[in-house]
């Protein structure tokens, strides 16, 4: 007789945002396998790019395949064509990217924090965390004119200045929300039942991480260092002071943990940026269109984002190519799941801030 | 007395289903139902579970994939249902019109009541929709229970009623009504 059972979560479930199918295979309460499926929500943006849209609109169009990391994904690929085209855009422009690159991580973070208590059924931190992620919703809002979908980027610089007011409005909303994120710190490493939720649950190892190449805040919850805002000089990270933030246990605590952390540490760059804003122009115009190959790399809220960008000299690019940071992540995550409580499944896969609009493109 | 009408207005519950969007417009529903918004004070819950739900919110613009399970989901929520079409790629296709996987809008498939745009819609606009879904959802229930009549009047002829062809033909049923 067959001893063990399948249990379907998705293709819609509460628990999920986004159309995933993970088949489990359970001995009574203990996962044994893992099966997923992840291509409900394949749109073809990257044909489109090289067939539809000419190159100087598609920052807005891959903006789209993610709104959550909307902003890394058309910073990555402007960034890609500022290379072909050799241009050097103004320091200004910079600090202001990396501004509200720092801003969506915040804002991303907490959403992905509200969303592991509330699959861990913990309802009243998920309202509380994100009724104060609207404060930093609030300024982007005033930053660029939208809530999620910014197209604040654009080739050569960034489409709208900062002025004052809104530079004081950001200092204080950051302030407000550094305040908080300090309380929820205190939450998680001291609430008795979200420690049983928590701690030890969903753990991965160092050897593990390593050897299936986890990218992001879980890698660095083993301890692994990888952080592609150390590796790469487009912007000036370490300007603005960047620190890299790791634990070592691997659990969903240590994740949640490395995910306040970094809040913290995307905090004071926002402020070190506001302070030390250079003087000068927002956009510079660069000429010619795309020719050759180009590979950037940046570090979204979910893990290292790498385009590909080929041009042959035509306003419609060759190629273009998007590895995306959860992508990488999916043997990983089945990795993870084997040997967990089935009971504990939504926490660990709500841990893992999965972005399946990003993987299926 | 359980009063079925009275509750399906004060306390709509919601479906959400992702037909391939961004997530954009998915993270601006979930703000819509957090503190700030509360879209919760009209009642409104957010269920997994279509057999529950009054309101369906789709977003994103129909995925080859995702065509069945949306279908699905939508003959499966009881009538009267009300369906909201959250964002400008899920009216018309949006930026994602002519895509090769994509069927642009879910008005190919399922009926839509209210169409809500933008790019990513704000939590404002979402909620206005939604009170806009309530009142719908209102008229198509009184309209559920509005009785059909299926004979007319019966002719009397010198004191002696006539009781034949009162009953009406097809077509004559809704003039009659
Ligand atoms: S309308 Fe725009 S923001 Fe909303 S799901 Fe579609 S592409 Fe994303």
């Amino acid at each position: 007789m067959k001893k063990t059972i399948n249990i379907p979560l998705g293709s819609q479930h509460i628990s999920l945002l986004e159309p995933v199918r993970f088949k489990f295979e359970c001995e009574n309460e203990k996962i044994i396998s893992v099966d997923s499926d992840v291509g409900f929500v394949h749109r073809g943006i990257e044909r489109a790019c090289t067939t539809k849209f000419k190159f100087d609109a598609i920052g807005y169009v891959v903006a789209r395949v993610c709104g959550l990391c909307a902003i890394t994904h058309s910073l990555s690929y402007t960034a890609a064509v500022e290379k072909l085209l050799g241009g050097e855009i103004t320091k200004k422009a910079k600090y202001l990217r990396i501004l509200l690159l720092e801003l969506d991580r915040i804002h991303s973070h907490m959403l992905c924090l509200s969303h592991t208590c509330e699959n861990a059924g913990f309802e009243a931190m998920f309202m509380r965390i994100m009724g104060d992620r609207e404060l930093v919703m609030e300024i982007q809002e005033l930053l660029t004119g939208n809530r999620v979908q910014f197209d604040y980027i654009n080739i050569g610089g960034v489409n709208r200045d900062i002025n004052s007011e809104v530079a004081k409005k950001i200092i204080e909303n950051l302030y407000e929300v550094k305040q908080r994120v300090l309380g929820y710190m205190d939450e998680f490493t001291n609430n008795w039942s979200l420690s049983l939720k928590f701690k030890g649950i969903g753990a991965l190892s160092l050897d593990d991480a390593y050897m299936f190449n986890a990218i992001g805040p879980l890698a660095r919850a083993s301890g692994l260092n990888i952080d592609v805002r150390n590796e790469i000089d487009y912007l000036p990270f370490n300007e603005v002071g960047f620190a890299m933030q790791t634990q070592s246990e691997g659990d969903i605590n240590a994740r949640n943990i490395v995910r306040l952390h970094e809040i913290l540490n995307s905090i004071l760059m926002c402020e070190n940026v506001l302070s030390g804003l250079p003087e000068g122009a927002i956009f510079t115009k660069l000429k010619g269109k795309p020719n050759g190959e180009a590979i950037v790399r940046f570090e979204a809220p979910r893990g290292e984002l790498m385009y590909y960008v080929k041009g042959n000299g035509s306003a419609m690019l060759e190629r273009v190519r998007i590895k995306t940071p959860t992508f990488a992540s999916i043997p990983v995550f089945s990795h993870i799941f084997v040997g967990e409580n089935y009971a504990d499944a939504p926490a660990i896969l709500a841990s893992f801030d999965p972005c399946l609009s990003c993987t299926a493109k | 007395m359980f009063d079925l009408k009275k509750y399906r207005k004060k306390s709509p519950w919601i479906l959400h289903y992702n037909a391939g969007s961004c997530n954009g417009c998915d993270i601006e529903i979930l703000a819509s139902l957090s503190p700030k918004y509360d879209l919760e004070r009209f009642g409104v819950i957010n269920t997994g579970n279509p057999k529950q739900s009054d309101i369906f919110l789709v977003t994103g613009p129909v995925t080859y994939r995702s065509r069945e399970r949306l279908i699905e989901l939508y003959t499966q929520m009881p009538e009267p249902k009300v369906v909201v079409a959250v964002g400008s790629c899920t009216c018309t296709g949006g930026v994602f019109r002519d895509m090769y996987n994509v069927e642009d809008g879910i008005d190919r498939y399922i009926p839509v009541d209210v169409y809500i745009a933008g790019c990513a819609v704000s939590p404002e606009l979402i909620i206005d929709g939604v009170v806009k879904a309530l009142d719908i959802l209102e008229k198509k229930s009184k309209e559920m229970e509005k009785p059909l009549k299926l004979f007319k009047e019966a002719i009397s002829e010198n004191g002696v009623v006539n009781r034949r062809n009162v009953a009406l033909k097809v077509g004559e049923v809704h003039e009659e009504n």
